[in-house]
């Protein structure tokens, strides 16, 4: 939290990405800048969520750096490795909550392993965490309780628990009905002004896209590489790319209507 | 008097005289996760030292925070290091004092860690005896609806999924072969050598040949297979069936109009039913083997050895043990899938099922296994 608001946190050079001899996507260069919510939008398929796993080093790159304030994630190692870990958190596709903990044991959990609090001040920390994203009263169930919202909000806690600057979310609309989904949206609004936390998300929810993108960039599938990259309401009205403007006024492709048609 | 806080360079911690005669404790720097825990320290020092009633906390010198350095000051604000009075706060940037608005109100907060308590002995013992009794119901149930599934393919063979029949059969029966040899033929001289002593006594060496055939033919053959199969199949046909129950598949056949035990539970005992005796006639081969090779080795011809065997075998004990193998095989491939359709929800359900697949299948053959001793014993086979 050391750098001032709209200073680069993210850093992200000449990037290529996939699996063996497959190349997902390549020449990827962008930056996230510190407080904004960056979304990371394209059709399904188009290595959005692989791009997000290499992000936060889950996946090695085939080429190129992220940097994290300076530090680059693919060569760090060891100590310096974890210290970068601290700087994000990242809620999962499904919440990824531990089915054998309560709530709150799971919010607790990056406190017990990586503070020195009392117990007493963990509990509190977590419970702080769970009523941030509205779930005070559920803090004693487990997670096969819930429903699919109330875990997504739970994973946020978690990766909030040890507050770091940015958070990483992974589909945070997928699966939820438009109500829920829009108050995750507010969710993450709330918590981007009130706390400055810096927000990268992947997703393809166009409502989403709108209610909570600073700014986005769009992959593709077939060219490999960004298409725009820009605020969502300005490439909708203004981008060159036919590609980019069906996407945003979500429009059938050509050939796809045609075959529909 | 600013002094540093051992442990937490990065918090100050300072506690002054105020206007009002009650004390003031200041803080400034960064209370954050690095430097929490030690603040509470310097704090309880500092007041401690002291012995002046604490009424003000001016934060107005933290300059960075996050919600594991505020969880000192909400405590400080509920009075928790100073019992019967409570201190204000003030002075706290506005971005902290919104972290600091995010705690939940006392009152809310008590109890919420307290775990579901565990249930009293009389309550499990009551459970557990309504889970066994539902447990027993279900099995039938279970058979009735093999045996349906069963009915409806002997009606129309061509339902019988063949691809999948050939492909369960392989992995469970063809694929055991090398451990199967392996722990058979060790069995067998595990027991001849044992053996050898004893009978060498009365000068009864020989008649190892005559105890392998019987053992492995009538006992250890069926029984070793069974277990080495309740260890690869059972399990996999629980886990398995467990996976495809908790991803939704199993209710995807469901709606789809096609029974499951139809679909995936008759090949899988089908299959183990079919592959238990053959995989035992080899493994009472490879045990028999085994003996051989040990009374081969004290110097008995072969001639020898086979007729001993021949005078001790005969058909109907490898009849014996080949129908047992025939009731494992059904009983094993039958538990394994029970367990494997009634998976519970949960990150460990499918482990417990293979767990309890196993379990229930060893304890199942040697209960058969019993009941095959006595009927044997009564019928003079």
């Amino acid at each position: 939290m050391s750098a001032p608001p709209g200073a680069q946190v993210i850093a992200v050079e000449d990037l290529t990405i996939g699996y063996g001899e497959r190349v997902v996507q390549q020449s990827l260069r962008f930056e996230v800048r510190r407080g904004e919510v960056f979304v990371i939008l394209g059709g399904s398929g188009c290595g959005k969520s692989t791009l997000l796993k290499v992000m936060i080093g889950l996946v090695p790159p085939l080429q190129g750096r992220i940097l994290f304030e300076g530090v680059d994630m693919v060569s760090a190692q060891g100590p310096e490795r974890l210290a970068l870990l601290r700087k994000f958190g990242v809620m999962y596709q499904s919440g990824a909550l531990f089915g054998s903990m309560t709530l709150l044991e799971n919010v607790r959990l990056p406190l017990d392993e990586f503070t020195r609090l009392e117990l007493e001040e963990r509990h509190l920390v977590a419970l702080t965490k769970l009523n941030q994203v509205g779930l005070l009263e559920a803090a004693r169930r487990m997670p096969s309780e819930l429903s699919g919202g109330m875990q997504k909000r739970a994973g946020i806690a978690r990766a909030m628990a040890l507050d770091p600057g940015i958070l990483f979310l992974d589909e945070p609309s997928a699966g939820l009905d438009p109500i829920t989904s829009a108050g995750l949206d507010r969710l993450i609004r709330d918590l981007s002004r009130s706390f400055g936390i810096t927000f990268v998300v992947v997703t393809h929810e166009l409502q989403s896209i709108f209610a909570i993108a600073d700014r986005c960039i769009m992959l593709d599938a077939k060219r490999k590489t960004i298409i725009a990259e820009g605020k969502p309401a300005e490439l909708r009205d203004r981008s060159p790319d036919p590609t980019v403007r069906q996407f945003f006024r979500r429009q059938a492709a050509p050939e796809e209507e045609a075959r529909a048609g | 008097m600013v002094r540093p806080v051992p442990g937490g360079p990065e918090v100050a911690v300072e506690v002054r005289e105020g206007a009002s005669g009650g004390a003031v404790l200041s803080l400034s720097g960064a209370l954050d996760v690095h430097s929490a825990a030690g603040a509470r320290r310097a704090i309880a020092a500092r007041l401690a030292e002291k012995a002046l009633r604490l009424v003000e906390v001016d934060a107005s010198g933290i300059e960075h925070g996050d919600a594991s350095g505020m969880v000192i000051l909400y405590e400080l604000a509920q009075g928790r290091f100073t019992p019967g009075t409570r201190p204000s706060v003030h002075g706290l940037r506005p971005e902290l004092e919104k972290l600091l608005a995010a705690f939940p109100p006392p009152a809310l907060a008590e109890g919420a860690h307290d775990r579901p308590k565990p249930l009293s002995v009389p309550v499990e013992v009551g459970a557990a005896a309504i889970g066994l009794g539902r447990d027993v119901v279900e099995v039938i149930r279970f058979l009735g609806r093999l045996t349906l599934a069963l009915g409806s393919i002997l009606r129309r063979p061509r339902s019988l999924r063949v691809g999948e029949l050939a492909r369960v059969f392989e992995k469970a029966g063809a694929n055991a072969f090398g451990i199967v040899s392996l722990i058979s033929l060790l069995t067998g001289l595990i027991i001849a050598f044992e053996a050898a002593q004893p009978l060498k006594q009365f000068g009864a060496q020989i008649f190892i040949a005559n105890m392998i055939g019987l053992v492995m033919v009538r006992e250890l053959g069926p029984i070793m297979t069974a277990i080495v199969f309740a260890g690869r199949s059972g399990s996999a046909f629980a886990a398995e069936l467990g996976t495809m129950k908790v991803n939704e598949e199993l209710d995807a056949l469901r709606t789809m109009g096609l029974d499951p035990a139809r679909f995936l539970v008759i090949q899988r005992v089908l299959a183990g039913t079919l592959a238990m005796p053959l995989l035992t006639a080899y493994s009472m081969a490879m045990g028999i083997l085994g003996g051989v090779i040990v009374t081969r080795l004290m110097g008995f011809p072969l001639a020898l050895i086979w007729r001993q065997l021949s005078s001790a075998l005969g058909l109907k004990d490898i009849l014996f043990g080949l129908i047992k193998a025939v009731v494992f095989g059904t009983v094993v491939a039958g538990l394994g899938c029970y367990q494997g359709m009634h998976t519970r929800q949960g990150p460990s359900a499918v482990g417990d099922s293979a767990t309890r697949a196993v379990v229930a299948s060893i304890l199942m053959i040697i209960v058969v296994d019993a009941v095959f001793s006595v009927v044997a014993y009564l019928l003079h086979v």
